[in-house]
């Protein structure tokens, strides 16, 4: 059952001539699913968030959360939602603690109940050791977990992740998805926007791949690999002319498809692995010698750049 | 509530860390009311130091038996109503007298021509022409003018019984009395000098200082003027200072983070407002206090005084809000707060007081919000209670609750 349904949601900025930032992007999140919107900068993904953490209005269309619409009843979408923004929004000359109680306040947490909740997340956030040190002290994957553990106060049932690993060393993203996997198992929804495709691949149940404003593509990452095939990509150097070797290589059992583009053959196979050895043996018998191997598996790069014709980190 | 309470808390704390904020709001309005009060002579009341006046009066006629025209003027530069502003020496000639003020031993030199007073009093079909020379160093135009007037004064005294002379002197004639004329002219000139003509023009009357309900007694120093509205400007702009903490918050993203937890604008907006306003209060606590202990200024009654520093304040705190809510960097809101905050203050009368305003320059004062304020402190300082005041408390607090909802309205544009 979808816990999030967003209809035809679209933002300009100054219209009538202002960017379309948004264009009509719809879809729905399960209770207790991550859902992860894919895009290169400038997709859309964080003014989608925006306009579900009902901070900005949108141009038309509308978005419930559990229920609550974001245009007409924003109070009541925002008491549902955890929001953790791309950047560190978080008040540098205040210790952790402080700024976990101060942002506990403003979700209306206090006395007994805002200490023992802060205390759990700082457990959550594995802080507690360097609670009282204001956050400016913190190196970026600690401000990072506190930036989360601000959004956690409150036990939203919602909670959305806008970029949260920019920027921070492999230790500590690896903290992070460990800990998005920990709140999925204890049963939150998680909208998590990222152009790290690895990640979006590693978290998600579902990815929805977004492009100027756009949702082009949706689905499990099975489902999206179909899109493109699901077999491997090879690319073959070798130390002399290809001219026939092409041919001879496409006839190999396990090969579906073969091209020589200029230096290089291009080869399509179910199974990469089992094909490799006999494409040496070809090479071997034609006196050619293979000298660069490049195996590709598919994944939501190839999907995106086949649906948009552009890498997704360009 | 306590929402509003958290926000204004956050707020206070880092804005009392920040020392370079803290110095323009609490010493910079000090020093530059010191700085003004000590040019206008400090203490309690305005003063200009006397200006030195060199006589040389050479006339040596009579006025039909009383004094000499020229002692006269001399005697009316010397008089004790004057001696405040005048400080007059009398020389033997006239090159003496300009030696004097090229010395620099006097800024203004008065020279009466020899035979002043008969030419002044001369009958006949035309009358004698006469000058009183005025020498005097340009650089002192106050003490010059002063002078001026003084002399100009006297001698349109001596016009009017020099008319009354020559008034007595045409009907005598006319009548056949030509043997007596001369008698009779030189005593008419005399009954009129000595009836209220040039002596009764010195007389200076200042009316009373009034306050909005009636007229009061207690005078207001200079440096009290000055250092209102001094506070009034500053409470201005260090409210200013305090609300560009929104756009800081903005640029770090803690404000739009704040507008995604379930609290209302208005209690978001509040909370900032609190903490601007509480700021901007203390401030004028520390002004009023340091005024009071080093410039011994008598601020007026408690319940005024806290009257207006609060409405003082909310007034300072609603527009800050306003002028943030509509600009988006720090630049900006230094930049057109400071041109809004000027106008307000020209037009206001921070730089003049308002006492002394009258006619159109006193109806712009009261649209301003500081203009208002300004007239409250004038008055209070005067003696005047919070009945006198009500209206110089509630106008500024409407100024401050209309600036609030614009504010609001503005950033519901910015933030959903």
């Amino acid at each position: 059952m979808a816990i999030v349904e967003v209809r035809e949601l679209r933002k300009q900025y100054d219209p009538p001539k202002g960017v379309l930032a948004v264009d009509g992007v719809g879809f729905a999140i399960d209770r207790g699913e991550i859902f992860s919107l894919l895009g290169p900068n400038g997709a859309g993904k964080s003014t989608t968030i925006s306009m579900l953490s009902c901070l900005l209005h949108p141009s038309a269309g509308d978005a419930l959360v559990d229920g609550h619409s974001i245009v007409s009843e924003a109070q009541a979408v925002k008491e549902v939602i955890g929001v953790v923004p791309q950047d560190i929004a978080l008040y540098p000359d205040m210790s952790a603690r402080e700024n976990l109680a101060f942002w506990g306040k403003m979700y209306g947490l206090a006395g007994t109940a805002l200490r023992t909740r802060v205390d759990e997340v700082l457990e959550l956030i594995s802080l507690v050791d360097r609670q009282k040190d204001r956050v400016e002290k913190f190196s970026g994957g600690m401000k990072r977990r506190v930036n989360i553990g601000v959004a956690l106060l409150h036990r939203p049932k919602v909670l959305y992740l806008d970029e949260p690993t920019v920027g921070i060393d492999p230790q500590s993203r690896r903290a992070i998805l460990d800990g998005i996997l920990d709140l999925r198992a204890q049963g939150m929804t998680i909208l998590y926007t990222t152009h790290y495709m690895a990640e979006a691949q590693e978290l998600s149940d579902r990815i929805g791949i977004v492009d100027h404003g756009k949702m082009i593509a949706v689905g499990t990452h099975a489902e999206l690999v179909r899109i493109v095939g699901e077999e491997a990509h090879v690319v073959l150097r070798v130390n002399r002319h290809l001219e026939g070797m092409v041919e001879r290589w496409a006839q190999v059992a396990g090969v579906s498809q073969a091209r020589c583009d200029e230096d290089h053959a291009e080869l399509t196979a179910q199974d990469a692995d089992a094909v490799l050895p006999r494409l040496f043996e070809a090479a071997a018998t034609s006196g050619i010698r293979i000298t660069e191997i490049n195996v590709t598996e598919p994944n939501l790069e190839m999907v995106f750049l086949h649906l948009t014709g552009r890498a997704l980190r360009e | 509530m306590s929402r509003i309470v958290a926000i204004a808390v956050k707020d206070l704390r880092s804005t009392l860390r920040n020392v370079p904020a803290l110095v323009m709001m609490l010493l910079a309005p000090l020093a530059l009311a010191a700085l003004l009060g000590f040019a206008f002579g400090g203490g309690e009341s305005f003063s200009i130091s006397a200006t030195k006046v060199a006589v040389a009066n050479l006339d040596s006629g009579d006025l039909g038996g009383a004094e000499n025209a020229g002692t006269e003027v001399a005697g009316v530069l010397g008089s004790p109503g004057l001696a405040d502003v005048l400080e007059v020496r009398n020389v033997t000639d006239g090159a003496a007298a300009r030696r004097a003020v090229d010395d620099g031993d006097a800024a203004v030199a008065v020279v009466i021509p020899a035979g002043f007073s008969a030419a002044l009093f001369s009958t006949g079909a035309t009358p004698a022409k006469t000058a009183v020379e005025v020498y005097e160093n340009p650089t002192q135009e106050i003490g010059g003018g002063i002078t001026e007037s003084v002399v100009g004064r006297a001698l349109l005294g001596f016009g009017g019984a020099r008319a009354a002379a020559a008034a007595a002197y045409g009907l005598a004639t006319a009548n056949g009395a030509a043997a007596s004329a001369g008698e009779l002219a030189g005593l008419a000139a005399e009954k009129y000098m000595h009836d209220g003509g040039a002596a009764a023009g010195i007389d200076i009357t200042q009316r009373p200082p009034r306050l909005p309900g009636g007229e009061s007694t207690k005078d207001v120093g200079v440096t009290g003027v000055i250092l209102a509205g001094m506070m009034v400007f500053f409470m201005f702009f260090g409210a200013s200072n305090v609300a560009r903490t929104i756009l800081d918050e903005d640029r770090a993203g803690t404000l739009p983070r704040l507008f995604t937890t379930p609290m209302r604008r208005q209690t978001i907006l509040g909370g900032k407002f609190t903490s601007v306003f509480v700021t901007v209060t203390l401030q004028a606590v520390v002004l009023l206090v340091a005024g009071r202990l080093i410039f011994g200024i008598d601020w007026g009654r408690l319940d005024s005084v806290a009257a207006l520093t609060l409405a003082g304040a909310a007034v300072a705190s609603g527009l800050a809000l306003l002028v943030i809510s509509v600009v988006r960097t720090p630049g900006q809101a230094g930049a057109i707060g400071a041109g809004v905050y000027l106008v307000l203050a020209l037009v206001g009368g921070n730089f003049t007081g308002t006492a002394a305003s009258s006619g159109t320059y006193a109806d712009l004062q009261k649209l301003t919000p500081n203009g208002w304020l300004l007239q409250g402190w004038d008055a209070g300082m005067r003696g005047g209670g919070i009945g006198d005041i009500t209206r110089n408390v509630l106008v500024p607090l409407l100024f401050a609750a209309v600036f609030f909802v614009l504010a609001a309205l503005r950033f519901r544009r910015r933030y959903a």
